[in-house]
């Protein structure tokens, strides 16, 4: 089922929790609605759901204008971030309850629901309660609560978030698993941009309820329309700070980061103060050059996270684990060419040099 | 030195009674012993008040108990009473309950006017009630004239009187069971609510698959309270017929008979006895009660 969103906007007093956002997503993609919170992603979720009321725009499921219908009539599944189980009942019966409340008889309603937590992997939990089940399974039990149905699309607000870390990584493989076999158009909202960049096919980025980007992770990863968005995607940060763009190349504090002959773009912005930013794994160490001196390193496992200073702005870099680098040490660096981002003085990206 | 921090520590324990003390002697003074002492006084024959003689120690008391008729009549009428009173009250502010909660305009109104049969005095309303139930001119009549109902003498007519103390009762027991499921339904969570709408569940199948479970433990606690109030009822009677027990004993409850054998006719031992008797059906059907709830909370 396709979904398409028209100048979707809602308003709490003066408060736009959603600007008019238009987003068009595809049959059977899975798109991750991203943002701090407060943005409005999960607002855009409910909206979606029918659960909360758009003040202005439409909603289409395929070819139906749906801003009106209430959420019963939707054929949309929601998977809350607390799961919102019914505590009283079983895994079974959790599952079986859609159904039953749709009149599918109760022989086939059982069946359905028995199939459906063979496809979450539940089989042999059916008969405990909620309260007796770990985070992710509790997750699992939502989700398939959600599917048996047979929705067009499926939502799901912040689904890894009650999770610890290792748990988080297999759910989200088990959430694209899962949606890739049945084949579902799903929406969900996270404030991870990690989650959001490793299963989504598309990522809709949202600050204080505006539509930054929309693109492919990877895309999206690697040219950020900007300063917002190549700040929120990545870890460790992208390093920001101020430099100067003169006759001769860019600057900061002194240090020559790109000569005018280097700059593969960009050769048409005007001399002035710039915001500019290099992502830490876009250093690259060099056997000359000016010399730098590591204030700290942390060894995360693959890398090395060097932190330096270039006067006074402090720059993170990533080099590779088995680098010799420690406190004090000196070394030299250069941007990788193509890969210092120039924003303009409304955030927007410029251009890479 | 080790002599010294035991009687420091003894020293402390004392004064933790200290504090008790006041409490636990008027526990002991006005609670533990008149109850020790009815259930000796319900054995003893002929107990005098006055110089605490007695006959003899036998079951004399309660074969006079179970012999008399007003007491096998105050029991039936009990009986009665609970079967009505408390199913319908519950049944009846849970109704309530959920519909004040989910109106969100003059919840504000409700609230003060479902409480204030609570906090006024039970005589006050029974006087209201008896006014209400006045088979002249009355309002329950004349709600029921302009149906066509002839007049009912509610409060004068012996066929009547329990069925008007019943109605009385219910009405006044909602102001609580209200309250309380008000509050468990406040602390029921809205995404269960939420997640019932996108699961397309019918608005009955709300009420009884996921609210009235989610009250469960409210329900069972309601009605267990709701149980041993009705079998102590005795404010209700005394005010809505005037300190009487209806026309001819008709509406007398346990209780009253407990107060009547003892205050008016003076026979100690019956009005012990009586109280006894109430104990022990009491807490059987508590216990019954109890192990119920607790069998479901675990299938």
């Amino acid at each position: 089922m396709k979904i398409t969103i028209e100048h979707l906007t809602k308003q709490y007093g003066d408060f736009k929790a959603v600007d008019d956002l238009n987003l068009e997503i595809g049959d059977g993609e899975l798109v991750g609605l991203l943002g701090p919170s407060g943005c409005g992603k999960s607002t855009t979720l409910f909206m979606l759901s029918g659960l909360t009321e758009p003040s202005a725009g439409r909603i289409l499921f395929g070819d139906n204008d749906v801003t009106t219908i209430p959420p019963e009539d939707r054929e949309i599944g929601l998977v809350f971030q607390n799961y919102a189980l019914y505590p009283h009942m079983t895994v079974l019966e959790n599952i079986m309850f859609p159904l039953i409340n749709r009149k599918v008889p109760k022989q086939e309603a059982r069946d359905r629901a028995e199939k459906m937590a063979a496809v979450v992997h539940l089989e042999g939990l059916l008969n405990r309660k909620p309260k007796a089940l770990s985070g992710g399974q509790q997750q699992r039990v939502a989700i398939a609560r959600a599917l048996v149905k047979r929705p067009k699309v499926l939502l799901l607000d912040e689904p890894l978030s009650n999770l610890d870390a290792k748990l988080r990584v297999e759910t989200r493989e088990e959430i694209r698993r899962i949606q890739q076999e049945v084949q579902i158009t799903t929406i969900f909202v996270t404030h991870d941009q990690e989650e959001a960049m490793s299963i989504s096919d598309r990522i809709a980025v949202m600050d204080r309820g505006v539509l930054q980007q929309y693109e492919k992770p990877q895309e999206m990863y690697l040219n950020p329309v900007n300063e917002f968005v190549a700040n929120f995607l990545g870890m460790p940060q992208i390093n920001m700070f101020e430099g100067e763009i003169t006759a001769d190349g860019v600057w900061l504090n002194g240090h020559l980061l790109r000569s005018r002959q280097e700059m593969a773009a960009g050769q048409n912005l005007a001399p002035g103060k710039y915001r500019m930013g290099i992502r830490p794994e876009n250093f690259e160490l060099t056997a000359d050059g000016p010399q730098q001196t590591a204030s700290h390193v942390r060894m995360t496992g693959r890398d090395l996270l060097v932190f330096f200073k270039l006067d006074e702005t402090e720059m993170r870099l990533l080099a590779h684990s088995d680098r010799q680098l420690e406190r004090g040490s000196k070394f030299s660096a250069r941007v990788r060419p193509g890969q210092l981002t120039i924003f303009g003085a409304d955030g927007k990206t410029l251009a890479k040099v | 030195m080790q002599h010294n921090q035991t009687v420091a520590r003894r020293l402390r324990g004392c004064k933790g009674y200290l504090y008790l003390a006041p409490s636990l002697i008027i526990l002991l003074v006005f609670t533990v012993y008149p109850l020790i002492k009815a259930f000796a006084m319900s054995f003893c024959e002929d107990y005098s008040i006055i110089d605490g003689s007695f006959k003899g120690i036998n079951l004399q008391n309660y074969q006079d108990l179970f012999a008399d008729e007003v007491f096998l009549k105050a029991l039936s009428n009990t009986t009665i009473y609970v079967v009505f009173v408390v199913p319908l009250s519950i049944l009846l502010s849970l109704v309530l309950a959920v519909l004040i909660h989910n109106s969100l305009r003059g919840k504000a109104l409700f609230q003060t006017l479902y409480f204030l049969p609570y906090v006024t005095s039970v005589i006050a309303i029974g006087i209201v009630w008896s006014w209400i139930f006045n088979s002249n001119y009355g309002l329950l009549n004349y709600f029921l004239s302009l149906f066509g109902i002839p007049a009912i003498p509610w409060l004068n007519d012996p066929h009547y009187a329990l069925a008007a103390l019943i109605i009385f009762s219910i009405w006044k027991s909602l102001a609580f069971n209200i309250l309380i499921f008000l509050s468990g339904l406040a602390s029921i969570s809205q995404e269960i609510y939420q997640a019932a709408r996108i699961d397309s569940t019918p608005r009955l199948r709300v009420f009884f698959k996921i609210t009235v479970p989610q009250l469960r433990p409210i329900i069972v606690y309601a009605v267990l309270m709701g149980l041993i109030n009705a079998f102590k009822v005795y404010n209700e009677v005394f005010s809505l017929f005037q300190s009487k027990a209806g026309p001819a004993n008709s509406a007398i409850t346990v209780v009253y008979y407990i107060y009547d054998k003892f205050y008016n006719s003076g026979d100690y031992g019956v009005a012990s006895a009586a109280a006894v008797v109430l104990f022990v059906i009491i807490l059987v059907l508590t216990m019954v009660q109890k192990s119920i709830a607790k069998e479901k909370e675990e299938a």
